[in-house]
């Protein structure tokens, strides 16, 4: 144990005190995370509004008539329940909510307009709900269709409020993909070259020439590496907090828990994954392309940058299986929807089992000299 | 051929004590190389025996099997009456062990390089003394690979020092040193056997072997071809007949580079 915990010490110190090591293995990241950021995929989508009719009448059938027959596709219209509407809301997939009231258009009414909108779209928010109100006005100032005889449509005021939506940006979907994205690399990256210098240099002959169990060292490197995935994950999830207001679940501690936790169950994968290449790929040589033969499908083809569903069907019959996929859809599951345990059961085993096969190729392919 | 068992030089101490070191019929293959084909030899206490030979010639994969490093294919050996190939970590417990490349974790100081091996030998250590006893009393903060060759020499015995041994392995200890650096390991070695340590040393330089054994082994061919007392050995060819046609001098060459440039170490 003692031994253990001196071996764990000594590697902490190994690592951290390369600088320059840690500086680029948080930065990388960063930097491809900001630069797919500032590519914001979601500027250039119109503004979403979804619409509850209450009053069913002319008046409300004619506004929403003017709001679905715009051509400039600035607003793209969706009418509902208000159960349904809510959801769609709460969930991220509407900027606003219009309920027209059941005396909308009644003469000599002044009705009471709900816009609900949501926080994490306001300008597209505030567009949609300037786009109802014109339509509104247009068809209570009779300016708007055929008016009915000599009938007018009342007057109405509008009450706005406000509503925190779960984040469906591009940015909500890439930091968690990065997250496992940088697991992965730090995992195989930081462990193979490491473990092929302690190689070449002679280290692990030397250690076997003390009386040590050779895992115990292992143990100590692999457990280094992983509080560096923690350490890298919250880095990443602040950055994105901050730079693209990216809010991580509820924001409970359960969510933060079981964020480090995918990052502890990832890095063991990708760091054994790195210790079966450090066996199998004996110089740096042929490590260097093994590594990135590995990696560099997996960091494309597994949902990291963008869905899945952009890919051909063929190809995602394979890449659902990838281990990555597992890790970066369990991340986005729980960082973006604020998932539980129960609802990324199947990602876990998909990790797990992928521990399993990994394990038992290191242990084959794992060489001390 | 000179005879392979002990000769008459043997002195009344080895005689009367248990050896710290029996090795009986070693066997070790590589591949479709016989690379120790039987070895025997008995090392007493407070000795420091010289294992020559050529290059490929078992020296190495002899002592690696003495230090529970490698398995051998059949014979046995024990150290300090322990069975390595039985208990190994035992073993490597109660030995100290320099390999021929010396190689320790980069980013770590001396003295943290020291008190993690004490560790691993559940001793604890102090990193001072033991660099003390090495000369390197002024370099704890400096990093192994900024030591220059005989430096880390001298670190890697400070390194399997940590257990206090009661056999020290070096193997080749003095290969790539200045003859400056050379003369300051000998005396380390030759401290090392004032301070009752039993050393078992594999090297190229038959003066190195002349100045520091009590008794050699020569190996060749995986199979030790002589094992006696440097002056046995040559007392026994010159009885053969054999002289060296080379006219001996008083002093060598050597000699001559250590007075004009001095015993001081240059590696600092």
């Amino acid at each position: 144990m003692r031994v253990t915990l001196s071996l764990m010490v000594a590697s902490l110190k190994m690592y951290y005190r390369n600088r320059q090591a840690i500086f680029f293995s948080l930065f990388i990241p960063l930097l491809i995370m900001v630069i797919f950021g500032l590519l914001d995929f979601d500027r250039f989508s119109g503004a979403e509004v979804g619409i509850v009719d209450r009053a069913g009448n002319e008046a409300s059938a004619a506004v929403i008539e003017r709001l679905t027959d715009r051509e400039d596709e600035l607003l793209e219209v969706e009418v509902g329940s208000f159960d349904e509407e809510t959801a769609r809301l709460e969930e991220g997939r509407i900027d606003a909510l219009i309920v027209i009231p059941l005396e909308f258009g009644e003469e000599d009414v002044t009705s009471v307009v709900q816009a609900t909108s949501d926080e994490r779209s306001p300008q597209r928010a505030a567009l949609a709900i300037t786009l109802v109100v014109q339509a509104m006005s247009e068809a209570a100032s009779g300016r708007y269709g055929p008016p009915p005889d000599e009938t007018r449509a009342g007057g109405f005021s509008l009450e706005q409020s406000t509503l925190r939506g779960d984040d469906r940006s591009y940015t909500a979907f890439l930091v968690p993909g990065i997250v496992a994205m940088s697991i992965m690399q730090l995992g195989i990256f930081g462990v193979v070259f490491a473990l092929l210098q302690f190689r070449q240099q002679g280290v692990l002959r030397r250690l076997k020439a003390a009386p040590v169990n050779p895992a115990q060292f292992l143990f100590a490197q692999v457990s280094t590496r992983l509080s560096v995935s923690v350490l890298q994950t919250l880095v990443i999830l602040l950055a994105g907090i901050i730079l693209f207001d990216l809010a991580v679940g509820d924001g409970n501690l359960a969510t933060w828990a079981l964020v480090l936790v995918l990052a502890v169950f990832g890095g063991v994968l990708f760091v054994t994954m790195g210790l079966a290449i450090s066996g199998f790929a004996r110089t740096e040589e042929v490590a260097a392309p093994v590594t990135n033969l590995i990696s560099m499908p997996m960091m494309f083809l597994s949902g990291v940058f963008f869905p899945l569903d952009a890919l051909p069907g063929v190809l995602t019959a394979v890449t659902q299986f990838l281990p990555l996929t597992y890790l970066a859809d369990a991340m986005r599951a729980v960082v973006t929807d604020g998932a539980g345990v129960t609802d990324i059961w199947g990602e876990l085993a998909g990790l797990g089992a992928w521990t399993a096969v990994v394990f038992a190729a290191a242990t084959r392919l794992f060489r001390w000299e | 051929m000179m005879d392979a068992t002990p000769g008459a030089s043997d002195n009344a101490r080895q005689e009367s004590s248990r050896p710290v070191i029996v090795a009986t019929d070693l066997r070790k293959r590589y591949d479709d190389i016989q690379a120790v084909d039987g070895v025997s030899f008995e090392v007493y206490p407070g000795e420091v025996f010289g294992m020559l030979g050529p290059n490929g010639a078992g020296k190495t994969t002899t002592v690696e099997m003495l230090e529970g490093m490698r398995d051998p294919d059949s014979g046995s050996a024990l150290i300090d009456g322990i069975d390595v190939t039985r208990e190994p970590m035992r073993v490597k417990k109660v030995i100290g062990v320099q390999l021929q490349a010396n190689a320790f974790f980069d980013r770590l100081t001396l003295s943290e390089l020291l008190k993690l091996f004490g560790t691993l030998y559940g001793h604890k250590v102090s990193p001072q003394e033991l660099l003390d006893r090495v000369d390197l009393s002024d370099r704890g903060k400096a990093q192994f690979n900024t030591l220059s060759g005989g430096q880390k020499q001298r670190f890697s015995i400070a390194a399997a020092l940590v257990n206090e041994p009661v056999v020290m392995f070096l193997d080749e200890p003095s290969t790539g040193l200045d003859p400056q650096a050379r003369r300051n390991m000998w005396d380390l070695i030759k401290g090392l056997q004032a301070d009752g340590t039993t050393v078992v040393l594999t090297t190229h330089y038959m003066e190195e072997a002349e100045e520091l054994c009590d008794r050699v082994a020569i190996v060749d061919s995986g199979r030790i071809v002589a094992l006696d007392t440097p002056l046995a050995l040559v007392d026994g060819l010159l009885e053969t007949g054999f002289r060296n046609e080379r006219p001996q001098r008083e002093a060598t060459l050597e000699d001559v580079f250590i007075s004009i440039t001095g015993r001081a170490l240059r590696d600092e």
